[in-house]
């Protein structure tokens, strides 16, 4: 009875809470419309420019590092352009929530929206923004130079709605993570034979095996495991297939450099061949026969025991197993990468050159308080002095210039940024700013004759273990890369890569793809595993079901994205 | 107790007895075997939550910790928002589940009324908000034209009433005896007061359960957050704090692995130990609220009162 | 379990001319209780009822950004779409099935439990026991899912090792690769994480049943068994019934998650569901029209279920939800 006589006070408190903060929430809270206090006019005077003003931001990636702008290079940021960015992150699909905004007719100020950026351009929620880098944004056409074609929407729609945030201009891939990798030592004990076609690498891995078919405590070695779990299937399972037949990556299409044409890339004959060997190393015993069902951990964890003794994978989406590998020392069990083409006639095709990628990055919506202070914020980010504030730090707090001119990380900030990365980013913000505003490729000096990004050559060659740098000397490189085929020995293609190309909201082609993703994820697998004397049989079924699907459709749809690219890009 | 019971009654009493034991023997066993097997996932992530995050990848942890640390704890405690968003997790847990019971029972109370005329509407009424639902569009732009955005209101309102609650709670009521309800009325007390004063205390064991399960839901809730108050950091919940965390490394459906610069992500995403703190985090609050609540698991205060 | 004599509720046969002021009699003798639900009833419209009007965009071909009248019309195509999908029919088989061995499952397993449970007498066993078992409920998917699929691996997973130790397979089974196993994995591993948290509903409705029952029945000499079978499953027959017909509604809107985390490509044909295929095809394709046909037909659907259901129970056990 007791308990009934407190209700009545507990639930007029509970009413009142509920009252204030409701009305607290209103007044006080952000929301997701213009906000700022900035001027509407064209700023005119300096001192109009660095006016406090307030952005509300949207962007498709995560960031849980994200501080507000209150770590040190935000807090110089905002310094130097009056800006402070109320940024809101996704949190798993964005695209829901791009819908979501979408549709609302409420949208942020200044939008990343990826691959929904169609989503937006159809409501009409962005603004062209052509004029307004030609008259305020110096830095960025300079960065931008001749590739400012690239920015336009498509051929019926010439505006430039979104200003590319995600590729560098003038990038260059120093390392090799992707290619066929084999542990350190069994290279080792063969004596470090030609690891070039697929018959090497399973001679390499048999071998081994004959001779160490279980680790110490008497767990077998794997020859070689798959990553299949979900869209580690694109990296470890299908695209390898065009990497080692002459391909490059397109997507799930190959393109004809001559007639734009596009092919479903598994119906290419080589592409076959490749599974089949796949297949054949199924029946041989050298693949692991968990490799379709593992889940993505189970992988990592394999690797990590150090008894899968090669892979077919990229090193960001192993990097995990690796590390656990270093951190017990186990150096030799760490890979290699090698340039692996199914025989001597092809090319590893993992640095074929698309030319910069515009695509996915910044678009400023139309509800935007005031566009030109936003373009200049992003003009400054792309300034070199916002690029070398953004990647390096800040002067004698980061980095230091010596008296030749040259800039070098101080050490102890260095070693914290490679091992405590989410911290480092935090508190420095170096990292939380790089796809904000458009940006200069590894490999691009400034004016000063410096990099203007972390990653370069010389630094890569610090991080090799010695193992690795033994094995790098025997087979006449210094980084992995030299044993790959390189950019200049292939034509640029014209259309950049086709699976950057969107594609429009109501095209069929998305759905046609789904369609056929499915099949394939289905029916390779299926493929991998059958007795060999099935797997024409099972491969038949395959190309009849797509047949069935409508992939020649899908081929086509994809064929005139391509040529409507190669136009918008070529005038 | 009594002296001279027949032999037959003794004999079958101690059979009975015999089968009793077994009886126990047997769900004890069951019940343990349920036990072990339904408290190892829970060690499982506790385990990892407590072990050195690179270690973790290698797998093979089972319920002890290989490798002891706190750092990935310390981690968690230091991604802003955290105080902020227990804050408001809490109020909004209380705050929800007082308002929710409220409604819930107010409902289940009239629908469970023999007498009601608008018994049967509303009962299908409130049914067929449980199978259809508008979709995230509509419902957006509704929250959108009531100002609810970016306010605390957002987590209580739009949920407020539950139909699968009410019919709870209501099936709970049908069993009460109606006897005190009626003699209750011809004492003279209106509607209200025999729902607040007769049937509310006998009804404790359904309440607690919903209660359980409405705190559940506002204390798990972060969709809400993300939708509406993403940019209201001062209305920020728990759950959703952890989940930006949490969720980082799926880093899109993949089909953007080409885009996102995956070696930069990854090294900043939080490793799957992390991720195991994380929902230590979040569970173990919500978890202490049962044993709290089952005190009202007894045997409400009714039976006495019905005889005759 | 009902309540007694519902003398006061007017049955049919009333002359007409009667009916209208007895209708207001009856509705001011109600008043407190009306005051009681309709506050609710126009709160549930608000945000229930009304957000249907999205209903509409179904019979578009809704691009966001424009209003909803200045959307282009297309009649039934997108349901026609829907209906001759070949993918649609086999993601229903699937849902269809999941959803029925999970309402097997959900209808036996947590009531025994409670059953179990509700018989122990020592208390700090019983509330040990009920505390751990809702434990997993609180796990997410994508670790229950984790654990499941290591202890189902070929290579070092524990059910493999025990079986091939006692002897009964002598090459490991690929559990998680074989399309005809999932859908009892999906069952089980549901009632692996939510039998406890599920039974909590019937412990909280046994604590309802009279004392004086059982202590009756102890002096007929009733066995323990007896007593469960003809005192405490009739107590709460009620709660059964109740939640019964509110799942069967449920069975073609099962979520995803688990099908998606417990399956793998080898077995796609097996584990796409519904809901996920609404997902993958409606939204994430910018196709919102074709999201909500799947929608509709969701919720059409379970709505026949939920009324076929209630009309079911109320004949065969005179009791239901409406």
């Amino acid at each position: 009875m007791a308990v009934k006589k407190k209700w009545p006070a507990v639930l007029l408190t509970a009413a009142l809470s509920v009252g204030l903060l409701a009305g607290c929430g209103e007044s006080g809270g952000g929301n997701a419309g213009p906000s700022g206090s900035g001027s509407a006019e064209a700023g005119s005077g300096a001192a109009d420019d660095l006016k406090p003003i307030t952005f509300t931001f949207y962007s498709e990636d995560p960031n849980p590092n994200w501080t507000n702008m209150q770590d040190e290079i935000g807090k110089v940021i905002t310094e130097k352009t009056g800006v402070i960015l109320n940024a809101e992150f996704a949190v798993g699909d964005p695209v829901q929530k791009s819908a979501l905004i979408a549709s609302s007719g409420k949208y942020p100020d200044i939008i990343s929206a990826k691959n929904s950026i169609n989503k937006f351009v159809d409501a009409g929620a962005v603004i062209d923004l052509t004029e307004l880098i030609d008259q305020h944004a110096p830095n960025i056409k300079k960065l931008f130079g001749d590739q400012m074609n690239r920015l336009r929407y498509s051929n019926d729609d010439p505006s430039i709605y979104v200003i590319p945030t995600y590729d560098g201009v003038g990038n260059t891939i120093f390392e090799a993570g992707g290619g066929f990798s084999l542990q350190h030592r069994v290279v080792k004990e063969l004596g470090y034979p030609k690891i070039r076609t697929v018959q090497d690498f399973e001679n390499a891995i048999k071998q081994y095996l004959a001779k160490h078919p279980t680790d110490e405590n008497g767990n077998k070695n794997i020859g070689v495991s798959l990553n299949a779990d979900d869209w580690h299937m694109y990296i470890s399972v299908t695209n390898p297939a065009f990497f080692a037949t002459g391909a490059p990556d397109d997507g799930e299409y190959y393109i004809d450099m001559n007639t734009y044409e596009a092919t479903y890339h598994y119906l290419r004959p080589e592409e076959k061949e490749y599974f089949r060997w796949l297949n054949h190393m199924n029946a041989e015993g050298l693949l692991d026969p968990d490799s379709f069902v593992q889940k993505y951990d189970q992988y990592k964890a394999k690797i990590a025991s150090g008894r899968v003794l090669g892979l077919i994978d990229q090193l960001w989406d192993y990097a995990d197993g690796e590390k656990a590998l270093k951190a017990e020392g186990k150096f030799e069990y760490t890979y290699g990468h090698y340039p692996v083409t199914l025989n001597e006639n092809y090319k590893d095709t993992s640095f074929w050159p698309t030319g910069f990628l515009a695509g996915y990055g910044i678009a400023i919506s139309k509800t935007n308080p005031d566009p030109v202070r936003t373009i200049k914020f992003l003009d400054y980010l792309a300034s070199d002095e916002g690029q070398v504030l953004l990647n390096w730090g800040i002067k004698d707090k980061h980095y230091t210039v010596d008296a030749n001119g040259k800039r070098s990380m101080i050490k102890e900030v260095n070693d914290r940024r490679v091992n405590d990365a989410t911290n480092f980013q935090k508190e420095t913000g170096i990292g939380n700013y790089n796809t904000i505003g458009p940006h200069y490729g590894d490999g691009v000096k400034d004016p000063s004759g410096n990099y203007y990004t972390l990653r370069f050559p010389e630094q890569l060659v610090e991080g090799y273990s010695d193992v690795e740098k033994e094995a790098l000397k025997a087979y006449g490189a210094t980084t992995w890369k030299d044993l790959f085929p390189k950019e200049s020995e292939f034509k640029v293609k014209p259309w950049g890569a086709a699976w950057n190309i969107p594609v429009p909201s109501d095209n069929e082609l998305t759905v046609l793809d789904e369609k056929l993703k499915t099949i394939t994820w289905k029916m390779v697998p299926k493929a991998v595993l059958a007795k060999p004397e099935e797997f024409d049989r099972v491969w038949d079924d395959y190309l009849q079901q797509l047949e069935k699907a409508g992939v020649h459709k899908a081929e086509e749809l994809r064929t005139q994205l391509v040529k409507d690219r190669v136009k918008l890009w070529s005038e | 107790m009594r002296g001279g019971t027949p032999l037959a009654t003794q004999t079958w009493r101690k059979s009975v007895s015999l089968a009793d034991r077994l009886l126990d023997l047997f769900i004890t066993v069951i019940l343990a075997a349920v036990a072990i097997v339904t408290i190892y996932p829970f060690l499982n992530v506790l385990a990892l939550s407590l072990n050195d995050s690179t270690d973790s990848v290698r797998g093979g942890i089972t319920i002890i910790p290989r490798e002891f640390t706190l750092e990935n704890y310390k981690l968690i405690f230091s991604f802003g928002g955290l105080v902020t968003g227990f804050k408001i997790s809490v109020l909004r847990t209380v705050v929800g589940t007082l308002l929710g019971l409220i409604s819930s029972s107010m409902l289940a109370y009239a629908l469970a009324r023999p007498d009601f005329q608008g018994r049967r509407f509303v009962s299908v009424y409130l049914a067929i908000t449980m199978y259809v639902s508008a979709g995230l569009i509509p419902v957006y732009l509704l929250i959108k034209d009531l100002h609810l955005m970016g306010t605390f209101a957002v987590y209580i309102l739009p949920g407020l009433v539950s139909a699968f609650n009410v019919f709870v709670i209501r099936s709970f009521i049908d069993g009460l005896p109606y006897a005190l309800q009626e003699s209750a009325k011809i004492d003279g007390a209106n509607d209200f007061t025999i729902y607040w004063r007769i049937v509310l205390p006998m009804t404790t064991p359904a309440l607690a359960t919903i209660a359980l399960f409405i705190a559940v839901g506002q204390w798990n809730s972060w969709f809400d957050t993300y939708l509406y108050n993403a940019t209201s950091p001062h209305l920020t919940t728990l759950q959703y704090e952890l989940t930006k965390v949490l969720q980082s490394t799926t880093a899109g459906n993949g089909g953007d692995y080409r885009t996102t610069n995956m070696t930069q992500v990854l090294s900043t995403v939080s490793p799957e130990s992390v991720k195991m703190a994380i929902t230590m985090v979040v569970t173990v609050p919500i978890l202490l609220v049962y044993p709290f609540l089952q005190r009202y698991f007894v045997k409400g205060m009714t039976l006495g009162a019905v005889k005759g | 379990m009902k309540a007694m004599s519902s003398a006061a509720v007017p049955s049919g046969g009333m002359p007409p001319e009667g009916r209208a002021p007895k209708f207001w009699k009856t509705a001011y003798r109600n008043r407190y209780l009306y005051l009681m639900t309709l506050p609710f009833v126009a709160w549930v419209f608000v945000f229930s009822y009304y957000p249907l009007w999205g209903w509409l965009m179904a019979f578009q071909s809704f691009k966001p950004g424009k209003p909803l009248f200045e959307q282009k019309w297309v009649g039934f195509d997108q349901f026609k779409t829907l209906f001759q999908d070949d993918l649609f029919y086999q993601v229903l088989r699937n849902t269809l099935a999941m959803s029925v061995m999970g309402l097997t499952a959900a209808f036996t397993v947590p009531i025994v439990f409670a059953l179990l449970l509700n018989e122990v007498r020592n208390m700090f066993f019983k509330r040990f026991v009920q505390t751990v078992s809702y434990l997993p409920h609180f796990v997410s998917w994508a670790v229950a899912a984790s654990i499941v699929t290591r202890m189902l691996a070929a290579d070092n997973g524990v059910v493999n090792d025990i079986l091939t130790g006692l002897g009964l397979i002598d090459k490991p089974i690929q559990f998680m690769a074989n399309g005809h196993f999932f859908w009892g994995i999906v069952t089980l591993s549901d009632v692996w994480k939510e039998t406890g948290w599920n039974a909590i509903i019937y412990l909280a409705a046994m604590t309802g049943i009279s004392g004086e029952l059982y202590e009756a029945a102890k002096v007929d000499g009733a066995s323990r068994l007896r007593q469960i079978w003809h005192i405490t499953l009739p107590g709460i027959r009620s709660t059964i019934i109740v939640l019964m017909i509110l799942s069967i509604g449920h069975l073609v809107s099962i979520g995803f998650e688990k099908q998606f985390l417990l399956g793998n490509n080898l077995v796609l044909d097996y584990s796409q569901v519904l809901d996920l295929y609404s997902l993958q095809y409606g939204l994430q394709m910018n196709r919102y029209s074709f999201g909500v046909a799947v929608n509709i037909f969701n919720s059409v659907v379970s709505l026949i279920l939920l009324f076929v259901a209630n009309g079911l129970f109320k004949r065969m056990t005179k009791e239901s939800i409406m």
